[in-house]
């Protein structure tokens, strides 16, 4: 088996087995998640990145096209302790390196979280070698490139035309979504309970949407810094006040950006399926799925907007709410997909209450 | 929400003694507990009966009660003490039906005190297994197709119309007591009758089979406001049909996708919140169809549990603390983690790194019992191994054994031993891949997950590539990331194991010591909690002046467990006073010793020389106790000296002469002390050249054996012969037989002291109930002696001492001396705190332990002012009781010898040694029948005393009936006795008698091979009925003095603080 390599922009290099894929770079980030990985892979917020997993074996339980979250997979790259690589079963595997992406196991995983967590996440590359050294020598040039790519993720991982869905429930509000890079599940979670969803590009202007006429208003998650997304804000803003709108990760972070607070980006993330978080709303404390590298600040909220969730583990901002403007934002995936269903109940409470 | 202010004073229910199915791990939470409320500013009341605990030590709670666990005693100490609540879910099963009980009779409402944690609708609607059906309706959960059967009617109806095979599950029972699996109708009639008389409530659910499904437990969290979160799953090795318990298990779970595992995480919230349980922990049971995917419950435990001590080992989240904490208002939101410091309790644990727990048997203490598992829980230990990867996390819990150094050794395979569960059923699976066989014919005779099989298969395939090529560092970094040993790797690399480990040493192929966090790295943490892996770089620790090890007593077994913990912890309290920081080393998940706030640091690894050696070099430690962990240190004492490190008090010369049977007699002789005549044979011959020297009858023990394995009384010549031929393995050249002269009818005592420099503190003289001949452990004991003249307890004290002095003992010394016609032998010395050491400290309030430490480290008699400590200044009497665990071994008899048998211990404290002795008693589970039938069957030697007994009897109200040898004995002498038969004598014979309820005591003495066995009928009656059965006469005396006693229903309740002060 070959050697391959995670070498981080920084320098620091960390030597496992290369499983195929091609060598890629992206931002490295690590999960805590102990399952899911098929469908951190296929969730477009992981456009860009390199997954490292904190749980050691991966790939065990095979895989299942019935949990993809888009229609692909997003990362640039997957890392753990182990890969399940029997005669039986290497479905994951397989997976993987059908979609090019590079595989690295026997990896000190947790030196790489160590160093991650201490020193933020970096951009990184994997890479297979004989050497650290002309590891290195291939990782910095690709590094490079993939940083000089456009910065408007979001777009990347938007879809390109305007999209609608059948809801199941004839007398449900017509829902239009707007599309950073959205998760399936959010659909499959609108779907029950509204008559139509309508699927816009991350570009849309204000005006497309409201010829379309929705009764609510959805904001996806996505990937990548919510500076960076052109359009989407302007939008946004046009839109606080006019129909009932919630956002959901990056949609919460445009949604406040577009309320006229700023984000900034967290040290080294949260992406995991064991965030405690205090809901006002719900009036429940519980455990969400995680993923996501920037924050709103909450100093720069205005007034008519509160924090309306907090996650406990650190006290940042998880979920803003204005009961003035009908309109709410939550940091963390309510619709889970891997994770815990505990914070589901707020799909309704956007469709009934808001 | 912050605590509950009206709230001052809590009343902790313990679990009583080491039983199989309960055992240390509630000492574990209940200890837990009791720090977290103390450091709350709560009055903390405990009681338990189990003087072996941590949890009974005065310095645990603010008012330590060692008594019964039953109504009468906790209503007294509610009495006195006036709780505002009681938490009953800290004490497993027994707690929980001990609160019910206290509800049903109306104490709790009486004194006003309420139940946190759960209440008794919560109990109920957990256990019994009826209601618990109906909530699982109501959630939309689904469970095996079952009945409740009350009856034996009703339940062969049911027989039928479920079909076979069929799992028989009783209501309100621990360890699966009573229930297992029958494959026909036959069966299942004799298993019902008995499932129906094991339950409480005499009602069993009678279920349809699910065997060979997938199995997960998860173990959850709630408090008061309804956060619900998982703190650990676990998945099961071992398909359904294997109770957990017993069971090869796993965490966190690896073969359920997040779908999977998602729907069950909702399943187990919506059970926990509609079964009512308010705060604290549990842990919910599922199975899954290993191809359908479909999901069934099994069962909920509304409490802590053995699962959830290992689950707090496996993640570092203490849930015993946090539901006491829960249960005084707290929510979780409020509670910070332990480990991290910053961050809430009100999360799941991540994991980077895998956890397998593997169970420790104790088949071969009970000759005749089948080595097979089922639905009824029958290991006694277990061990935990923590690595990076399944394989290296289960090559170390294989490791932490203690079984063989290599983890697997070349076995010869049995099919049945793969086909059927039972103990050696992985050895069996790796050694079948070893002769090649396939995953696909070991998942057809096992059910066994091939995610699992795979991964066993894996580690032997890596045994071809070492065999097949030279080893270079990059393979022995491979072999080790695998868990493989150095003895491992030096076989198949045709090395020694010293060559394996200076390769390793010099090739820089060292474990990395990781972090047990709870958060996979997420956070920084500080919790010195570590396990080793070869998956990362070693790091550092930073080197202390005063830094010491102790060894631990690696998994629970039958004659060492939990006592010897006690030891360690107050070890590691007495070392920490001293000023040193502390390593503690354990394989053992249960314990306290191994709470990630005992020590400075802990390391949970195996307790191999290899294990140990490498955590001493990295955590730069140079001194070693040995005294405290029992056996298991002792064993592993040489090695360490040899490679350089140092032992603390009593140095190897002293550990060897206490240790080796020929040395120890000739200083014996030298002391001029006396000692039972004895030999060393190899052969039978040999043997019986021996016994024509000393004569029979004799106790014959193989050498290098543990707690009296393979020992025999041996009456005769024939018996001889006999011996000879079961035990020929285990004696040869290199490996003699010692017979001993066997001191028939001897007192025994055991006595425990401490040695320093210039100093001895004896902490007592316990003498035994029951004859020499009894194993120490099995006998129950009291202190001060009744029987002994103080001359010749004085002079046992005195001969303690010397000895201790002539072989250099410093720290502990534990011995075993007997007493026949006033002389005084000496039996055995064990160079080590011992299984009594704890009673002991309880019963005369002597820190025997801190003594110990005081000892080690060198202080002298002006500093330990040892005149301080006299143990028999202390008013009352204590006696100590014994539990053994025949009902889970069918097969086994339950006479005594000098093998140990027993689990677990009680403590009873009276003011005289009749309030002791029954306290002891009723703690041990003894019944006492008030009215009926005593059924006597006696030895020729025993007719004498035991008449005096059998008059006692009839002026009490009792009838007498017995063997026709006995009868007419009793007749003779003007008794009313009726007769029955032997067994070979024809039907309808005693045993009929005692099976149809006809009996309710019974006392049977017997000697020799031949009448042992031809009254085993007899015993196995009383236990299967549970009517209380004496094998001693001087047990059958102690149990009348116990059993006048409770007739005059007097008794009195005392704190161990109360104690001190007096
Ligand atoms: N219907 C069933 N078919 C097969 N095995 C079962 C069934 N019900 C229970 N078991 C097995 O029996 C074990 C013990 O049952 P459980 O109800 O958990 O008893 P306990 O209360 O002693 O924990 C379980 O761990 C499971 O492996
Ligand atoms: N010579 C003897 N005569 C009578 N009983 C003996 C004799 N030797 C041992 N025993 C009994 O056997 C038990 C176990 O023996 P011991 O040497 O203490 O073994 P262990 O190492 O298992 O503690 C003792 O507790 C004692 O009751
Ligand atoms: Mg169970
Ligand atoms: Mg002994």
């Amino acid at each position: 088996m070959k050697q391959g390599f995670c070498v981080l922009e920084t320098g620091e290099i960390y030597r496992g087995q290369w499983h195929g894929g091609e060598p890629r770079a992206g931002e490295v980030v690590f999960n805590t998640s102990h399952s899911g990985y098929e469908e951190i892979a296929t969730d477009p917020s992981y456009y860009t990145q390199i997954v490292v997993m904190t749980a050691p074996m991966m790939g065990n339980y095979g895989v299942d096209r019935d949990v993809w979250e888009s229609n692909k997979l997003w990362i640039q790259g997957f890392v753990c302790v182990q890969m399940q690589s029997s005669n039986r079963d290497q479905a994951w595997l397989e997976r993987l390196r059908e979609f090019k992406i590079p595989i690295l196991s026997d990896l000190d995983t947790r030196s790489l979280v160590l160093r991650l967590r201490q020193g933020g996440t970096p951009w990184g590359a994997l890479v297979h070698a004989n050497s650290e050294a002309e590891a290195i020598d291939l990782a910095m040039p690709l590094i490079a490139k993939e940083k000089s790519k456009d910065k408007d993720w979001v777009f990347a991982a938007s879809s390109k035309e305007f999209q609608s869905r059948r809801g199941e429930k004839p007398a449900g509000p017509r829902i239009a979504l707007l599309d950073f890079g959205c998760k399936e599940n959010i659909i499959r979670e609108l779907l029950p309970m509204a008559s139509e969803i309508g699927v816009f590009p991350s570009r849309t202007t204000f005006e497309k949407i409201k010829e379309w006429n929705p009764d609510r208003v959805m904001l996806s998650n996505g990937p990548g810094d919510p500076a960076d997304v052109q359009v989407a804000v302007e939008t946004v803003r046009q839109m606080i006040g006019w129909k009932p709108m919630m956002g959901i990760c990056m949609g919460h972070q445009i949604l406040g950006l577009a309320l006229g607070a700023k984000t900034y980006k967290l040290k080294f993330g949260h992406r995991g399926s064991n965030h405690p978080i205090k809901d006002d709303l719900l009036n429940r404390i519980y455990v969400t799925s995680q993923n996501h590298g920037y924050a709103v600040d909450s100093a720069t909220l205005p007034s008519y907007v509160r924090v309306s969730h907090v996650n406990l583990n650190d006290q940042t901002v998880s979920g803003v709410f204005s009961k003035e403007k009908r309109c709410m934002g939550i940091q963390y995936h309510p619709e889970s997909h891997p994770g815990p269903h505990d914070a589901h109940d707020l799909f309704r409470y956007f469709v009934e209450q808001l | 929400m912050p605590r509950r202010q009206e709230i001052k004073k809590v009343l902790i229910l313990g679990s009583g003694p080491i039983v199989i199915g309960q055992a240390c791990e509630f000492d574990y939470s209940g200890t837990q507990a009791c720090k977290a409320l103390m450091k709350e500013g709560l009055e903390v009341v405990l009681v338990n009966s189990n003087p072996a605990t941590i949890m009974t030590d005065p310095e645990i709670a603010t008012s330590v009660y060692i008594e019964p666990l039953q109504v009468p005693f906790i209503e007294k100490i509610i009495e006195k003490e006036r709780p505002q609540a009681v938490i009953p879910t800290l004490g497993g099963q027994t707690a929980l039906n001990l609160a019910l009980a206290l509800h049903k009779e109306g104490v709790l409402q009486k004194y006003n005190v309420q139940l946190l944690g759960a209440d008794p609708k919560v109990i109920e609607a957990a256990e019994d297994r009826e209601l618990f059906r109906d909530i699982l309706d109501k959630v939309g959960a689904k469970y095996p197709k079952s009945h409740l059967v009350r009856t034996f009617e009703q339940g062969t109806q049911v027989g039928d119309e479920l079909g076979y095979p069929l799992i028989l599950r009783p209501n309100y029972t621990l360890g699966g007591g009573g229930g297992g699996i029958a494959y026909s109708p036959e069966e299942y009639q004799s298993m019902l009758v008995q499932a129906l008389h094991e339950s409480p409530t005499t009602e069993v659910l009678v279920e349809e089979s699910i065997l060979g499904w997938k199995e997960y437990e998860l173990e959850v969290m709630r408090d008061a406001a309804g956060t619900f979160v998982i703190i650990c799953t676990i998945e099961n090795f071992d398909p359904c049909g294997v109770h957990t318990g017993d069971s090869i298990t796993i965490a966190p779970q690896q073969t359920l996708s997040d779908r999977e595992y998602q729907a069950m995480r909702d399943e187990a919230g919506k059970i926990i919140n509609e079964v009512g349980l308010q705060t604290g922990g549990a842990n919910i049971q599922f199975a899954v169809h290993p191809k359908t995917g479909e999901r069934v419950v099994i069962e909920m435990n509304p409490r802590v549990s053995r699962s959830s001590a290992l689950a707090s080992k496996a993640t570092g989240f203490p849930i015993a603390k946090i539901a006491a904490l829960l249960a005084i208002g707290y929510r979780l939101e409020e509670i910070q983690n332990d480990i991290t410091k910053t961050t809430p309790s009100c999360y799941e644990p991540a994991l980077d790194y895998i956890v397998t727990k593997i169970p420790r048997f104790a088949f071969e203490k009970f000759v005749g019992a089948r080595d097979l598992l089922s639905t009824q829980m029958k290991s006694v230990g277990e061990v935990m191994g923590i690595g990076r990867t399944f394989q290296e996390s289960l090559m170390k819990a294989v490791l932490s054994l203690e079984k063989h150094r290599e983890g697997f050794p070349e076995i010869t395979v049995e099919v049945d031993k793969i086909s059927y569960p039972n103990s050696q059923r992985l050895f069996h699976i790796y050694q079948a891949f070893r002769d090649g066989w396939t995953i696909e014919s070991l998942q057809e005779l096992t059910l066994i997950t091939p995610w699992f099989l795979e991964q066993v298969k894996g580690l032997v395939d890596f045994e071809g590539t070492l065999k097949a090529s030279s080893l270079t560092a990059d393979l022995l970094l491979q072999a080790k990331k695998r868990g493989f040993s150095d003895a491992l790797i030096a076989r198949l690399t045709k090395k020694t194991e010293i060559e394996v480990r200076e390769m390793r040493h010099q090739e820089k192929v060292l474990p990395s010591y990781q972090q047990v966090d709870t958060c996979a790295g997420e956070f920084a943490s500080s919790t010195p909690y570590y396990y080793s892996t070869y998956w990362s770089k070693p790091v550092e620790l930073p080197r202390a002046e005063k830094r010491v090890a102790i060894l631990g007593s690696g998994p629970n077994r039958i004659g060492q467990g939990i006592e010897f913990d006690y030891s360690c912890v107050r070890g590691v309290k007495g070392y920490q006073k001293k000023g040193w920081q502390v390593c503690m080393i354990n394989s053992n998940p249960e314990t306290v010793s191994t709470d990630y706030d005992t020590a400075d640091y802990l390391f949970f690894e195996p307790l191999t020389e290899e294990h140990v050696s490498e955590i001493l070099y990295a955590a730069k430690v140079d001194s070693v106790v040995v005294q405290l962990g029992g056996q298991t240190p002792i064993n592993v004492a040489p090695g360490l000296v040899k490679r350089g490190f140092k032992l603390m008090g009593s140095d190897l010369e002293t550990i060897d002469l206490a240790e080796d049977r020929g040395r120890f007699n000739k200083i014996c002789r030298e002391l001029n002390f006396k000692i039972p005549e004895s030999g060393m044979a190899h052969d039978l011959q040999g043997a019986q050249g021996i016994v024509e020297r000393i004569g029979f009858p004799v106790i014959c023990r193989p050498s290098y054996v543990l707690g009296g394995r393979r020992m025999e009384v041996v009456e005769n010549a024939e018996e001889l012969v006999s011996y000879f031929e079961r035990h020929q393995e285990a004696i040869s050249t290199d490996r003699p037989c010692l017979i001993d002269q066997f001191l028939a009818g001897a007192l025994e005592v055991d006595v425990d002291l401490v040695r320093g420099k210039d100093w001895v503190v004896v902490g007592g003289v316990v003498e035994h109930i029951e004859a020499a001949g009894v194993h120490s452990g099995d006998s129950q004991g009291v202190i001060p002696p009744q029987r002994l003249r103080r001359e010749t307890s004085d002079k046992v004290e005195v001969m303690s001492q010397q000895l201790a002095d002539r072989i250099g003992v410093i720290g502990h010394l534990n011995l075993q001396l007997a007493i026949k016609q006033d002389q005084v032998y000496m039996l055995e010395a064990n160079p080590r705190s011992s299984r009594s050491v704890p009673f002991v400290v309880k019963a005369t309030g002597i820190p025997l332990i801190d003594l110990g430490v005081a000892a080690m480290l060198g202080d002298g008699k002006e500093k330990v002012k040892p005149e301080r400590f006299v143990w028999r200044s202390r008013p009352g009497v204590c006696v100590k009781g014994v539990v053994f665990p025949f009902k889970k071994f069918p097969e086994a008899d339950s006479i005594l010898g000098p093998e140990m048998k027993s689990t677990g211990e009680s403590m009873g404290r009276g003011a005289d040694y009749g309030e002791a002795l029954m306290k002891g008693m009723l703690s041990s589970h003894m019944r006492f029948p008030e009215k009926g039938e005593v059924f006597f069957s006696l030895r020729e030697k025993d007719k004498t005393e035991m008449l005096l007994i059998a008059r006692d009897l009839v002026e009490m109200g009792y009838t007498l009936s017995a063997t026709k040898g006995t009868a007419h004995f009793f007749q003779e002498q003007g008794l009313q006795c009726a007769e029955y038969k032997k067994v070979h004598e024809g039907r309808p014979h005693c045993v009929d008698k005692i099976r149809s309820g006809g009996v309710s005591l019974v006392i049977n003495t017997t000697s020799g091979r031949r009448s042992i066995e031809a009254s085993f009928n007899i015993r196995r009656a009383c236990i299967d009925y549970s009517i209380p059965c004496l094998t001693e006469s001087d047990a059958a005396e102690a149990f009348l003095i116990a059993l006048k006693k409770t007739r005059e229903k007097a008794f009195e309740v005392h704190s161990l603080q109360a104690m001190q002060e007096l």
